[in-house]
């Protein structure tokens, strides 16, 4: 993921095209941090907006040779945060009659370096080619077997096995998984 | 263990367990965790392209300054620009009290808003200031097509635990005031609904507009 430098100064100046282009390139790895912190869609959602408003009104700060998107990473957490806390503020009710996700009963947020390595998996995933990131989302998160994979997408059991192996080789290298120096 | 027991394990193949397999676990938990695939709402790029609009439309951005420009300073200008750094930051707390407590007014707060997924699409935008009344809020959302007999927008504000206080209702969105009994703090989120008179006082759920106070 990478975002031209003259993006990120017009970014600076609040230029739609490019607030735009900042949030289509980063806008799902920020959802997913916030999710990962509050756990409540609502609450993301409000998280991420203020994580975007925020990191405009510090671009000017934003050294342009860094990657963005630890930065936005940074940023969303504090965010999150901030809006974790201001929920736990709120809890008057018994506790009894709080549902389970509620984001007051989650006692502690995920630590800087969780949320980091959320992120970088986050990203790894989303740069996956389109078919090898249904196998692995079908498999990990819907808990799939190689051939209900195949009989969903409708292709051989032997294709779901290679996208599937190629899939986990390219995370595993790209995460430091891997013995060998050389990634795929 | 090979690296490709490794990727064998890391896709699901419990039997190629490798002996320091920890951080392959760690790995496999995060894959299989919802909140790593969950995706934004349709609507989001909207609300935060409106939001970021709003405040640099409002000249609220800090002063942009180069990041090659910042790495020729030498030590002097530095110390100079930390002198100068203090000072605007005495004067943005000044101007900062005066925009929010002075003025002839209370607090004042503004919000972009923007369609939720699924609705027609639809911008606009919401000053609100505390009086002595309540929370006077102006909205501007030109955009929404007119609506009559019997059909009216309703504006709501509400809280981060989905209660909702209605704030008044309107025909078009232009110079629309409204008047708010509960502090944006506590209820930030804004939202127009299309109503009927049909003796149902609740909300109909068709959102035509929302925003979240980002301040």
């Amino acid at each position: 993921m990478t975002i031209e430098p003259g993006v990120i100064e017009a970014f600076r100046r609040g230029d739609d095209g490019a607030v735009r282009a900042v949030y289509r390139e980063y806008g799902g790895l920020v959802f997913a941090v916030a999710m990962r912190v509050l756990g409540q869609r609502q609450l993301a959602e409000e998280a991420a907006q203020q994580a975007f408003v925020q990191a405009w009104r510090a671009a000017a700060g934003f050294d342009g040779d860094r990657p963005l998107g630890p930065w936005l990473a940074t940023i969303t957490r504090r965010v999150a945060i901030d809006i974790h806390r201001r929920e736990a503020r709120r809890a008057v009710t018994a506790i009894d009659d709080v549902p389970a996700g509620h984001g007051a009963l989650v006692t502690l947020p995920p630590s800087a370096d969780a949320i980091h390595e959320a992120w970088a998996v986050r990203e790894a995933v989303d740069d996956l080619p389109p078919d090898e990131h249904e196998v692995v989302r079908l498999q990990h998160l819907e808990g799939f077997s190689h051939s209900e994979i195949a009989e969903r997408l409708g292709v051989p059991v032997g294709t779901v096995k290679s996208r599937s192996f190629r899939a986990h080789k390219r995370l595993a290298a790209r995460l430091g998984h891997l013995r060998g120096d050389d990634p795929p | 263990m090979s690296d490709e027991d490794r990727i064998a394990y890391l896709a699901g193949d419990d039997d190629a367990a490798p002996d320091d397999r920890a951080g392959l676990d760690e790995l496999r938990d995060l894959l299989a965790d919802p909140t790593l695939w969950a995706a934004p709402p349709a609507g989001l790029e909207d609300l935060v392209a409106a939001a970021i609009a709003s405040e640099a439309g409002a000249g609220a951005a800090a002063p942009v300054v180069p990041v090659s420009a910042r790495a020729r300073r030498t030590p002097v200008a530095w110390r100079l620009l930390g002198v100068a750094a203090a000072v605007l930051l005495v004067v943005g707390v000044a101007v900062s009290v005066s925009r929010r407590s002075g003025g002839g007014g209370g607090e004042r707060f503004s919000m972009a808003l923007a369609a939720p997924a699924g609705a027609p699409a639809a911008t606009g935008s919401a000053k609100l200031q505390r009086t002595d009344s309540g929370w006077r809020i102006q909205l501007q959302a030109p955009g929404l097509p007119r609506l009559d007999g019997g059909r009216f927008y309703e504006a709501w504000l509400r809280d981060a635990a989905g209660t909702l206080v209605p704030i008044g209702t309107f025909n078009e969105g232009t110079d629309v005031v409204l008047w708010a009994g509960v502090s944006p703090r506590d209820f930030p989120t804004l939202t127009v609904t299309e109503e009927a008179a049909d003796g149902n006082q609740a909300s109909s759920g068709k959102r035509v507009l929302t925003g979240t106070l980002t301040g």
